[in-house]
C-alpha cells in the first residue's frame, strides 16, 4: 500500500468569479487560481468545479485522485438535513442541481458544501483578523449582503441554514410596505444596486458601478459623500442590531463594498451615537481570499484531527 | 467523541465513568434492577454491584420493590433515593419572588411564591433565604442537604463585585455583593443567571421547546428580552449581554437621549412605554400597561391602536433574530408577549416581514418558567458535583417532565 500525502481542494463560488486552490494537510494553500464563472448555469459551473481541481493538479504535478478532502463554498442557504440549496439567485439552476452529490460523484465521499461567508468567516478566525475571538461576525458587503456568524467557537447555521441571510433585516425604509418578500430590506438600501440607486436619485451622473463611486470621492464628489454616509448609516443600524442580540467582540467587514475604509470607517464614526457600549468592528486581512482560505482551512480539517487516516 | 488518554489517573476516571453511567440510567429509567442496569451501561455485574452498594451507603439510591410476572426469581428494583441530595431554583422578579426544590432524580417536591419585598437590598435577599428555608422545612428537608442553587435575575450580574446591574425594576441591589450574600444566607454557594435565559431553558425542560436545538425566546412583560438556545447551547455573548434587545434600533429614532439610555425598542414597548403611548394617543389615565391590553381586548380603538403598534415593533424584533439566527423556533412569553391574543397579532405581522415562516409558540409555563429553568441549572450542577467528569464537556441529559410528579 502506498501512503502518499493527502490533500485538500478548495472552491469559493460566486456570482461572477470562481476560485480554486489546493491545499496541503494542514489546509495550507499551495496552489490558487480564479476564472469568470460560467454564465451558462449549474451543470456547467459544477463542471467548471471540477475542471479546476484538474488543472491546480496538473501545475503541481500531481494526481488529482489525491485531493480528496473536498470543501465548497456556495453563495446561498444549505439546508443541514437536506443539503439542498436556496437563496442563489445569482447562479441559474443552482436550487434544482444536486451539487454536493456531483462533487461527491468526482472527489469522493469527504466533500462538503457551506455557505461562502461562513467560509469566510472561519478562514478570518483561522488565518485572519478574529483569530482571538470565541463570538465573533463576518459583514460581507458588496452585491449583495450576508453574514457569517461565529458562537462560542462555533459556526451558527441556523434550523435551515439560513442564519445570517441578513437582506431580510428589518433595516431600511418600512419593511411592512409593498416591498416583495422575495428581497428583503436591508439588502435594498446597503445592496450595490441600492448604492448606485442612491447616487443617480441625489443627482449624480458620473458613476456607473459602486467602484465608480468611490473614486469620484477620492477626488472630492460632495454626492459620492452624501451617498457614502447614508449607506453608512444603515449599515452602523445593522451594526448595532448584531451587537443588541450577539454582544460580539468583532464584527468583521468584508466583501466588495465592506472592505473599502471610505466605508467602515464612516460606520465606525457613526455607532457611537448609536450604540452605548463600545462596538468593534474591522477590515476583512483576508480581503476576497477570505472565503477560499477559510474553505481549505475547513477541507483540512478531517485530517488535522485525525492524521492516521491519510493513506 | 474525544478518546481518553491513557494515563496515571485512568482508573479513577475510568470509576468515575461507570459511576457516572449507572447513575444516568438510574435516572432515566427508575425503578430498574441490577440485572438490566447492567444491560443498558454494558458494565460487567461485578462492577455494577460495587456501583450500587456504594450508591447504597452514599443514601444516593433505595430498593423500591421486585420484579414479578418473569419466570425465575425476582429482582430487587432500583431508584434514586429523594435523599440523594437537593437543588433549589430561586426566580426574583420585580414583582414575585419564586423558589422551588427539586431531588435528585428532578422530580419537582414543593414551590412556593409571594410579591416581591418592594424595599428592594437586604430585605430582598432576606426575604429570600426566609421563603427558601420555609419551603424546605415544610419539605422536611434539612438546608444542608440544599447542595444546588441558581437564581434567575434581571440585569446582568456583575463577575467582579457580584451585583446585580442594569435591573432598573428592582431597587439596591447594585452595590451590594448579592452572589456572596445570598451565599452566606442559605448556606451555600448561588449561582445567578439571567432570568430570560433561565425562562428560555424552563421551556427547553419542561415546557414547549422540548427536544429543540435552535430556540428563540421572545419575552415582553414590564421590559423586553431575547434568551438565544443555538447548537444546542445558551448564547451569553462576549460579556454576557447577547439577548439585550431593548436596545435594537426599532420603533424610534435610535440617536435620541431616552434611545440610548433605556433602549430604542425598550422605549417603546417595555411596560412604560405602552403606558406613555397610550396617554399620547389620547388614552385615559391607566394604572398598569396590562389595562391597555384588557381594553384593546374589550375593543377600546385607542387602546388597540397602541397594542397593534407594540405587536408591529416585536414582530420586527422577531423577524431580525429569525434574519440573523434562524431559528426552528420561535418562543413568545412574558406577562404579556404569551397572551394568545397578542401573540396572534405578532404572528400576522411576522409573515409580511419574513419570507419563510417560523413556528411560533407561546410559553407554557408562564410565569413558573423562570423557576424551572433555574432548577433545571441547579440540578445539573447538583449531578455534575457527584458525577463530573472533566474529559466530558457535555452534562448528563435531564429526565424529561413525564417523570415529574409535581406538574400541573
Amino acid at each position: 500500500m502506498t501512503r502518499e500525502t493527502a490533500y485538500c481542494f478548495a472552491a469559493d463560488l460566486g456570482g461572477t468569479k470562481l476560485a480554486a486552490a489546493i491545499a496541503d494537510g494542514q489546509g495550507r494553500i499551495v496552489a490558487e487560481l480564479t476564472e469568470p464563472t460560467d454564465p451558462r448555469g449549474a451543470a456547467y459551473v459544477a463542471e467548471q468545479i471540477a475542471a479546476c481541481a484538474d488543472k491546480l493538479a496538473r501545475t503541481l504535478g500531481i494526481d488529482v485522485t489525491r485531493a480528496r478532502h473536498v470543501m465548497v463554498g456556495i453563495p446561498g442557504a444549505i439546508d443541514p438535513r437536506t443539503g439542498r440549496v436556496s437563496l442563489t439567485p445569482n447562479i441559474t439552476g443552482l436550487e434544482d442541481f444536486d451539487v454536493l452529490g456531483f462533487l461527491r460523484g468526482r472527489f469522493g465521499p469527504d466533500v462538503a458544501i457551506e455557505n461562502d461567508v461562513n467560509l469566510a468567516m472561519l478562514g478570518e478566525h483561522a488565518l485572519g483578523c478574529a483569530s482571538r475571538c470565541r463570538n465573533a461576525a463576518f459583514l460581507s458587503l458588496g452585491t449583495g449582503v450576508g453574514l457569517g456568524l461565529l458562537i462560542d467557537d462555533k459556526l451558527v447555521r441556523g434550523a435551515r441554514g439560513s442564519a445570517g441571510e441578513i437582506a431580510d433585516l428589518p433595516i431600511g425604509r418600512d419593511p411592512a410596505s409593498q416591498i416583495p418578500c422575495a428581497s428583503g430590506s436591508f439588502e435594498l438600501e446597503v445592496g450595490s444596486h441600492a448604492i448606485l440607486d442612491r447616487y443617480r436619485r441625489a443627482g449624480g451622473t458620473a458613476a456607473a458601478t459602486v467602484r465608480d463611486i468611490f473614486s469620484l470621492l477620492q477626488q472630492g464628489d460632495v454626492v459620492a459623500a452624501t451617498v457614502l454616509d447614508s449607506t453608512a448609516r444603515w449599515v452602523a443600524l445593522a451594526v448595532a442590531t448584531l451587537q443588541s442580540l450577539l454582544d460580539l467582540e468583532l464584527i468583521v467587514f468584508g466583501g466588495s463594498i465592506g472592505v473599502r475604509p471610505e466605508l467602515y470607517e464612516r460606520v465606525q464614526r457613526v455607532l457611537p451615537a448609536l450604540f452605548s457600549r463600545p462596538i468593534t468592528i474591522a477590515p476583512s486581512r483576508l480581503g476576497d481570499r477570505a472565503g477560499l482560505i477559510g474553505a481549505a482551512w475547513a477541507a483540512g480539517q478531517p485530517l488535522r484531527q485525525n492524521p492516521e487516516s491519510v493513506q | 467523541m474525544t478518546a481518553l488518554m491513557p494515563s496515571a489517573p485512568i482508573t479513577s476516571v475510568t470509576r468515575q465513568l461507570s459511576r457516572r453511567s449507572v447513575f444516568e440510567a438510574l435516572l432515566h429509567r427508575s425503578p430498574i434492577s441490577r440485572a438490566d442496569l447492567a444491560k443498558v451501561t454494558s458494565l460487567s455485574k461485578q462492577t455494577m454491584s460495587e456501583v450500587i452498594d456504594a450508591f447504597e451507603q452514599q443514601g444516593l439510591v433505595r430498593p423500591v420493590g421486585r420484579t414479578s410476572g418473569n419466570v425465575g426469581r425476582t429482582a430487587v428494583l432500583y431508584e434514586l433515593s429523594p435523599e440523594g441530595g437537593h437543588a433549589l431554583g430561586i426566580d426574583l422578579g420585580a414583582r414575585r419572588l419564586t423558589v422551588a426544590l427539586t431531588d435528585i432524580a428532578g422530580r419537582v417536591l414543593a414551590e412556593a411564591d409571594e410579591p416581591t419585598d418592594s424595599r428592594g437590598g437586604t430585605w430582598t435577599l432576606d426575604q429570600i433565604a426566609r421563603l427558601s428555608d420555609r419551603l424546605a422545612r415544610d419539605n422536611h428537608t434539612h438546608p444542608s442537604r440544599i447542595r444546588s442553587i441558581v437564581m434567575a435575575t434581571p440585569g446582568v450580574v456583575n463577575p467582579k463585585s457580584g451585583a446585580i446591574e442594569m435591573a432598573p425594576n428592582i431597587t439596591g441591589l447594585d452595590h451590594l455583593n448579592v452572589v456572596g450574600l445570598l451565599g452566606e444566607k442559605l448556606g451555600s454557594p448561588v449561582v445567578l443567571e439571567n432570568d430570560i435565559n433561565l425562562a428560555l431553558l424552563g421551556e427547553i425542560w419542561h415546557g414547549c421547546a422540548q427536544n429543540v436545538g435552535n430556540v428563540a425566546f421572545l419575552a415582553l412583560g414590564s421590559g423586553v428580552g431575547l434568551g438565544l438556545y443555538m447548537n444546542g447551547r445558551l448564547v451569553r455573548g462576549e460579556n454576557g449581554a447577547a439577548g439585550e434587545i431593548g436596545y435594537l434600533p426599532i420603533g424610534g429614532d435610535p440617536l435620541q437621549a431616552e434611545s440610548r439610555l433605556q433602549g430604542c425598542l425598550e422605549y417603546q414597548v417595555g411596560a412604560t412605554g405602552v403606558v406613555r403611548r397610550y396617554r399620547e394617543a389620547g388614552g385615559s389615565d391607566v394604572d398598569s400597561e396590562r389595562e391597555v391590553f384588557e381594553r384593546a381586548q374589550a375593543g377600546e380603538a385607542i387602546a388597540s391602536y397602541v397594542v397593534d403598534e407594540t405587536a408591529r415593533l416585536i414582530a420586527l424584533a422577531a423577524a431580525a433574530v429569525i434574519a440573523t439566527v434562524d431559528p426552528q423556533l420561535l418562543v413568545l412569553g412574558g406577562s404579556v408577549g404569551a397572551r394568545p391574543d397578542f401573540a396572534d397579532k405578532v404572528a400576522r405581522v411576522l409573515l409580511q416581514l419574513v419570507p419563510r415562516p417560523v413556528e411560533i409558540r407561546t410559553s407554557t409555563l408562564g410565569r413558573r418558567a423562570g423557576v424551572v429553568g433555574a432548577l433545571s441549572v441547579a440540578l445539573r450542577r447538583l449531578h455534575d458535583e457527584f458525577f463530573g467528569v472533566a474529559e466530558f464537556a457535555a452534562a448528563l441529559p435531564l429526565p424529561p417532565p413525564a417523570r415529574v410528579g409535581a406538574q400541573q
